[in-house]
């Protein structure tokens, strides 16, 4: 494929959209006919027919219309650039497009194109792929559509795991995107949020929150018969994250789990957890190291379970190292 | 002379030979047989001991001059003859398997053939540890694999949950997107009833909206209509009665 052709014959479109909005009008006078518009739209509506009322529509069609190709090459162009594989320019044209489409008032349309920009700016620029994908957010949370902003919620959360690793800001854009999920009666979809904003608050310390947001999470998947397999794991992290505040309270959690879903009671997991209660109450290392291993060789830990457990043993090493 | 003690000295050595053949194998024996090897053994150590007599008087007949090598000799088998007794006596009271079989009162099998038992027992075994490890060792691994099917299985399960979600909603939206769609195709009726049955001093451009209006049912059909589409079209059907 011949990109750099494609990359000229985009700046063409580019530069022939530009002109064209600019020949409809700088922004100013665009604020002014849209008044003009709505105005004609009222006289239409009541039924009186004017003669320089439909002299009005005619300019105001004829400017509408131009702003509407305006648009369409400057998606066009978009697409070129990005067959180009020149993100930043395919993401500058969707954003512009965007704003026309904002500017003749479809929202629906000028959400897509921000979206689409988001996604051009992704693999080029992430901070305004973000800015890109807030604004179409604020448009549909505008229009109600809460479904769809909570999934650009996820995707900008995402960007934020990844490429800008700015925890605090996914955990937030993870947890909005939980409310709206909620909000709109998903719960598999909450849940799959909440937990990712428990296992990054775990990792930063934040205990409590973490706690809640599991036992929470694992209660309701209990009675689902789809999703109670999943039950345990959710569990077996919280009564973790209790085990690092406080010995007694993990204790009275597991208690507690073992009450509400016997299940738990026959896992690997909560096996593992007693053990490694015994080994701390006697603040033997070697058993904690042991105990972990056997676990390890029959079932991987990941990486969140190895933090955890790490920061387990550190606890039981201090409280050694104090009684020396 | 010295032939009669050559002749001595072959039967000498024919004796002695057979001696030392029945001294070997009197340990294995045991009982009646035993008694009468024993007993032979005797008789032929008598033999033996007369044999040197001879041989002796032998000896001392030769002149002074050559009997030095006939007394070696003769020292030698003297030697010989008291070894053998010696051996004689001592496998007498010899231990051996046989006696220890029959005090165990196992069959007769010897010290040679049990120990090629034993190794056969040994290599049994160790095959059988063998595969005993390999057996925990695939069962193990079993093991493994289950667990890390039961966590694929509580992923797809729960991807699975979220779908039926999507779909569940999908399938509210269509439903209410129909009912949009019937009532705004029963509005647009009535609309087309008033315009038929009041005389129509309306511009044309109300008829083209109209057409235009009913060709955009259909192909709302396939994309998202909203109720506000519906609520402007009631506005206009009372803008017109």
């Amino acid at each position: 494929m011949d990109t750099s052709g494609k990359e000229k014959e985009a700046m063409q479109l580019m530069a022939e959209a530009d002109k064209k909005v600019k020949s409809s009008g700088s922004h100013s006078f665009s604020n002014w006919f849209y008044r003009v518009r709505s105005l004609t739209e009222r006289c239409v509506c009541t039924g009186s027919r004017r003669g320089d009322g439909s002299l009005f529509r005619m300019t105001l069609n004829a400017i509408q219309s131009k702003m509407k190709d305006a648009c369409e090459m400057y998606a066009r162009a978009a697409n070129m650039f990005k067959m180009a594989k020149n993100w930043t320019a395919a993401g500058n044209a969707f954003c512009q497009g965007a704003r026309l489409h904002m500017q003749l008032q479809n929202k629906l349309d000028s959400a897509t194109s921000f979206v689409d920009a988001g996604n051009a700016y992704k693999k080029a620029d992430p901070q305004e792929a973000i800015n890109c994908l807030n604004a179409a957010i604020d448009i549909y949370t505008d229009m109600g559509r809460f479904t769809i902003a909570a999934k650009h919620h996820i995707t900008i959360a995402e960007v934020y795991e990844s490429e800008l690793v700015d925890i605090e800001k996914a955990i937030a854009h993870y947890e909005q995107a939980a409310d709206y999920y909620k909000g709109e009666e998903s719960n598999s979809s909450a849940n799959k949020c909440l937990l990712k904003v428990g296992h990054y608050s775990a990792q930063l310390e934040q205990y409590p929150k973490a706690i809640e947001i599991y036992e929470q999470v694992a209660t309701n998947t209990m009675d689902n018969p789809l999703l109670k397999y999943n039950a345990k794991e959710y569990f077996f992290k919280a009564s973790l994250c209790h085990f690092i505040v406080d010995e007694l309270n993990a204790k009275l959690a597991i208690e507690k789990y073992e009450e509400m879903f016997p299940a738990f009671a026959d896992s690997r997991e909560c096996k593992l957890l007693k053990k490694l209660l015994d080994a701390h109450e006697e603040q033997n290392c070697e058993a904690f190291t042991e105990a972990v291993k056997e676990f390890d060789s029959i079932s991987r830990l990941d990486q969140w379970l190895t933090t955890m457990l790490l920061r387990i043993k550190k606890t039981i090493q201090g409280d050694a190292g104090d009684l020396k | 002379m010295s032939s009669d003690f050559e002749a001595y000295e072959q039967d000498f050595g024919t004796l002695t030979a057979e001696i030392t053949n029945k001294i070997g194998r009197i340990p294995k024996l045991g009982g009646e047989e035993k008694t009468q090897l024993v007993l032979n053994v005797d008789k032929q150590l008598e033999e033996v001991r007369e044999l040197m007599e001879q041989m002796d008087l032998e000896v001392r007949e030769i002149p002074i001059q050559s009997r030095g090598m006939y007394q070696n000799r003769l020292k030698s088998y003297k030697g010989e003859m008291e070894k053998l007794e010696k051996d004689f006596k001592r496998s007498r009271i010899a231990y051996s398997d046989e006696v220890r079989n029959e005090l165990l009162g196992e069959d007769a099998g010897s010290s040679e053939s049990q120990l090629i038992k034993l190794r056969e027992e040994r290599a049994h075994l160790l095959d059988n540890t063998e595969k005993l490890e390999r057996s925990s060792r695939r069962l193990e691994a079993g093991y493994q694999i289950a667990v890390e099917t039961e966590q694929v299985g509580q992923e797809i399960l729960a991807n699975l949950h979220t779908d039926r979600e999507k779909i569940q909603r999908s399938r509210d939206r269509l439903r209410e997107t129909d009912a949009n769609l019937g009532k705004s195709s029963r509005i647009l009726t009535g609309m087309l009833r008033s315009f038929t049955n009041t005389p129509p001093q309306l511009s044309p451009i109300y008829v083209s909206l109209l057409s235009l209006l009913s060709m955009s049912l259909s192909y709302l059909c396939l994309s998202a209509i909203s109720p506000i589409y519906v609520s402007l079209l009631t506005l206009l059907s009372m803008s017109l009665s």
